[in-house]
């Protein structure tokens, strides 16, 4: 790759890219942090505690707790045992969302987690490595009359994980235990308004089941789901940069297929760094309104895997091609080394999440971590992951070293080369700091950011005026990597401004003879393009 | 008639018209017909704020019990009292707790999502933004429903009314904010593969019993105060720190409990339980003020060996155990 735009702009022109870049990256930020809400909402529910008077616990009775209909409720349980009601006949209901309000497919997803509030009994204590088993249907309806369609129905098993503050006395009896949050349910597409949870805590004795687990007092639910704004303006900046990422993209093919040598490796990769990024960026979403289609989440996460693998693999060769010794690479395979850890991790992640959101598609309440050998089979995928990831950073940082050892010895030793060498050489040097001036840039941005929302309270308010953090790291971030990607199609696509200069003025050219030992075979062009024509134009101005 | 020995009677949601109930102020009674399906929860709120209350203070002189007729909301605590000041801010806390848990249970219509008086925008809201959190309904609601019965009385500016006002407002303001400093921020991650880049967070409210504890400290650091030259509350000692938003406030020194005192309300220790090894305030020494105590035996029947599930189901058999019992005379 010989000559690329950015060699061959001057200064001005660079930093007027450069600031409308800025500039959309601002508004990108600015559309997160000021239009749009919080990315999530968590609504808390509380169980009503229903009372199944029929003994034969009719299955596909549904009970609601509140409304037209609703159950036969206990305000407290502590009134079931005057009324002779057993631990079998009590279900737990949870209607989503709360009255007047209706779910709808803009919120994307729903994700809940269970929390117990378990009082301290001397005589009735959790038991060392508790389970609680649930049995839990879901269902759901469209309308406030209709019958119940059940979705799913399952019997899951949950550890309860609860320590308690105060000594285990007489004296801080009714004082509740500190549960960790169970997770729950995930369900990848809202089609339905009203949704309506059953759970049953059934006693076995004999079997061991629900024993030993303390003395519940209440469950409560969080249900989290994607906020509807933050989903259109989300939609709307997916819509609006699926064209100029696709256009760009094609534009760069153009001018790598308008060369007669074929395509370099850097190219053909900075090539695919766009494919992943308008894989991502098509938004596809927009049939999650109008289709129940539950794997979404999952498509969503694959995407995101590969584009991230993508850009990982991308900074690799980058610096591979750029590291000005004689070795040959320009070839996928002499970077099995550093690509190979990318691909394992990848892969890792992959039958993670397959393993836990590709078996929620079929049971919502799925959990790997639910099982010791799951949480174990979860954890062995993830410390693989993290041990290729840092293997990654090792391979890149030392490549990087290598570079810049690499660019130190070149450029003692640039004054004494021929002109035409010497420009070749300081245009890889230039280019490799450029791009590691803007990926360092960018990769601080997103760790500043990310840190910055995990520490701030999610937004700030002047007066009416509410700025959401949250929403504009996602944006913003988002936005970046989108102009990243971007900048890189533009500015590292092969110019064509040195061959028209090659003869009006020798000193900016680079000779096409030296540049055929030096990296792959150019040869002429068949002509400039618009764009080459009116750079040139400028040029001349 | 003591409400403390019949708390159903602050269940007042089973009475149909706000009008009928004893010990609402005017305004309150406004807010009662507007927010009819409140009033149950407040009820029960006021219920739980009275057992922790005894909870907190059972073994002390005064244990909770001189709350005056009609309801909790007419209570006439006419001394103006450390524990008056409990009183106050263990029921405002007791109304945001019932009230916010009402809303989780979705038993308020109005709840969450009303962050102002505006219904036509409510679906628009939840679809655009999620609805508001419901401790700070609770919150809300209870400010305006608790303080109603002080702010629509009008007193001179100095005068010992105007104090006491003054004085429950603070109280009940230092009641609502502890349940909202014991709300703890709970997250959950919930990203790519269950990364943490997506962390949603709510405000989850604290066992009650935490929230009485709180407020039992606060009681122990209670500031008195007196009406100030500019019909503001001031200290009466200048050396101590002025009293935040969150600290309990007194303006009358607190009555002889030991005694029964028809003027102050005070039902006296005698006839109460104490313990005999106590040093503390259950002593029988310190309980009964020094008038002495009487010992008996007394047959407890206890239920034992038992088998328990989470609830409900419980096996017992009966155990008997003779226990000597002290009394203050």
């Amino acid at each position: 790759m010989a000559g690329a735009i950015i060699e061959n702009m001057s200064t001005k022109k660079l930093c007027i890219v450069g600031g409308i870049l800025l500039i959309f990256q601002v508004i990108a930020f600015l559309v997160g942090g000021l239009i749009a809400p919080d990315p999530t909402a968590a609504v808390p529910y509380m169980a009503a505690k229903c009372i199944d008077l029929q003994k034969n616990h009719h299955k596909t009775k549904w009970f609601i707790p509140w409304g037209p209909n609703q159950c036969d409720k206990l305000r407290y349980l502590d009134e079931a045992v005057n009324r002779q009601i057993e631990a079998n006949d009590i279900v737990f209901a949870i209607h989503i969302p709360l009255p007047k309000n209706e779910m709808s497919p803009w919120f994307q997803f729903i994700l809940c987690i269970l929390h117990m509030d378990i009082a301290f009994k001397t005589n009735n204590q959790i038991k060392e490595n508790a389970k609680v088993s649930l049995d839990v249907s879901l269902g759901y309806r469209d309308d406030t009359v209709s019958e119940w369609t059940e979705m799913a129905h399952a019997v899951e098993t949950r550890k309860l994980n609860c320590t308690f503050g105060a000594p285990k006395t007489v004296e801080h009896e009714g004082k509740f235990y500190d549960c960790d949050f169970l997770p729950f349910m995930e369900i990848g597409t809202v089609a339905h308004k009203y949704y309506l949870l059953n759970i049953r805590l059934p006693v076995n004795e004999k079997a061991g089941v629900n024993v030993g687990i303390g003395e519940i007092k209440d469950i409560r639910l969080v249900g989290i789901h994607q906020n509807g704004g933050f989903t259109k303006v989300w939609f709307a900046m997916k819509t609006f940069l699926t064209p100029s990422i696709f256009i760009i993209m094609i534009w760069y093919w153009k001018r790598i297929t308008q060369m007669t040598r074929p395509p370099v490796l850097l190219e053909k990769i900075i090539f695919a760094l766009g494919i992943s990024m308008t894989f991502i960026n098509i938004p596809v979403e927009w049939f999650s309104i109008g289709f129940d289609w539950t794997w979404m989440l999952l498509f969503g996460d694959i995407r995101q895997g590969i584009f991230y693998a993508m850009l990982l693999s991308f900074w690799i060769i980058f610096c591979g091609e750029h590291m000005m010794d004689q070795n040959e690479r320009n070839h996928f395979s002499s970077y099995w080394k550093q690509v190979g850890p990318i691909a394992i991790g990848s892969f890792c992640l992959f039958a993670f999440d397959m393993c836990e959101r590709g078996v929620q598609l079929k049971n919502p309440f799925y959990s790997i971590w639910a099982t010791d050998i799951g949480t174990e089979l979860a954890m062995a995928f993830i410390i693989v992951a993290g041990i290729c990831l840092c293997l990654y950073f090792l391979f890149l940082c030392f490549m990087v070293f290598q570079v810049f050892r690499n660019i130190s010895c070149k450029q003692s030793s640039l004054p004494a080369m021929s002109k035409v060498r010497r420009l070749h050489y300081e245009g890889l040097i230039f280019r490799f700091r450029f791009l590691m001036l803007i990926t360092l840039a960018c990769a601080a941005m997103t760790v500043i950011f990310f840190i910055f929302s995990q520490v701030t309270e999610g937004h700030w308010k002047w007066g009416d005026f509410t700025f959401h953090w949250n929403s504009a790291f996602f944006t913003g971030i988002y936005g970046m990597w989108n102009l990243y990607v971007f900048a890189l199609m533009f500015l590292y696509a092969p110019s064509h401004k040195n061959y028209g200069d090659d003869q009006s003025n020798g000193d900016l050219g680079v000779n096409t003879g030296e540049e055929f030992q030096l990296t792959t075979t150019i040869t002429h062009v068949d002509g400039p393009t618009q764009v080459y024509k009116l750079a040139r134009k400028e040029a001349h101005e | 008639m003591n409400p403390i020995q019949r708390p159903e009677m602050y269940i007042i949601g089973a009475q149909p018209v706000c009008s009928q109930l004893p010990g609402l102020s005017p305004g309150q009674r406004k807010l009662c017909q507007l927010y009819q399906e409140h009033m149950m929860y407040i009820g029960e709120g006021a219920k739980n704020a009275i057992k922790e209350c005894q909870f907190q203070f059972r073994q002390r002189r005064w244990n909770c019990s001189t709350v005056d007729n009609t309801s909790v909301f007419g209570r006439v605590m006419s001394i103006g009292s450390r524990e008056t000041a409990f009183t106050y801010a263990v029921s405002a806390a007791g109304v945001v707790n019932a009230i916010s848990r009402a809303c989780r249970e979705g038993e308020l219509s109005t709840c969450g999502c009303s962050r102002t008086a505006r219904p036509k925008d409510l679906p628009r809201d939840w679809l655009w933004g999620g609805c508001g959190d419901n401790v700070e309904y609770g919150y809300r609601f209870a400010k305006e429903f608790v303080d109603a019965r002080e702010r629509e009385r009008n007193y001179a500016k100095g005068s010992e009314e105007q104090a006491r006002i003054l004085m429950n407002l603070q109280n009940n303001e230092a009641g609502r904010r502890a349940v909202y400093k014991l709300a703890d921020v709970a997250c959950k991650c919930h990203g790519v593969s269950g990364s943490c880049s997506l962390k949603t967070c709510w405000l989850q409210l604290a066992d009650f019993r935490k929230v009485g504890d709180l407020l039992k400290e606060k009681y122990d650091s209670a500031a008195a105060m007196r009406i100030g030259r500019k019909g503001k509350l001031e200290l009466v000692n200048n050396r101590f720190n002025s009293p935040t938003p969150e600290d309990l406030v007194y303006i009358d020194p607190s009555p002889d409990y030991c005694l029964r005192n028809e003027t102050t309300g005070s039902l006296g220790t005698q006839g109460r339980l104490c313990n005999k090894t106590s040093e503390g305030m259950d002593g029988c020494e310190l309980m009964c003020c020094g008038r002495g105590y009487d010992q008996f035996k007394s047959v407890q029947v206890e239920r034992c060996h038992c088998k328990f599930h989470w609830c409900c189901y419980v096996k017992c058999k009966k155990c008997t155990e003779i226990v000597d019992q002290y009394v203050c005379k």
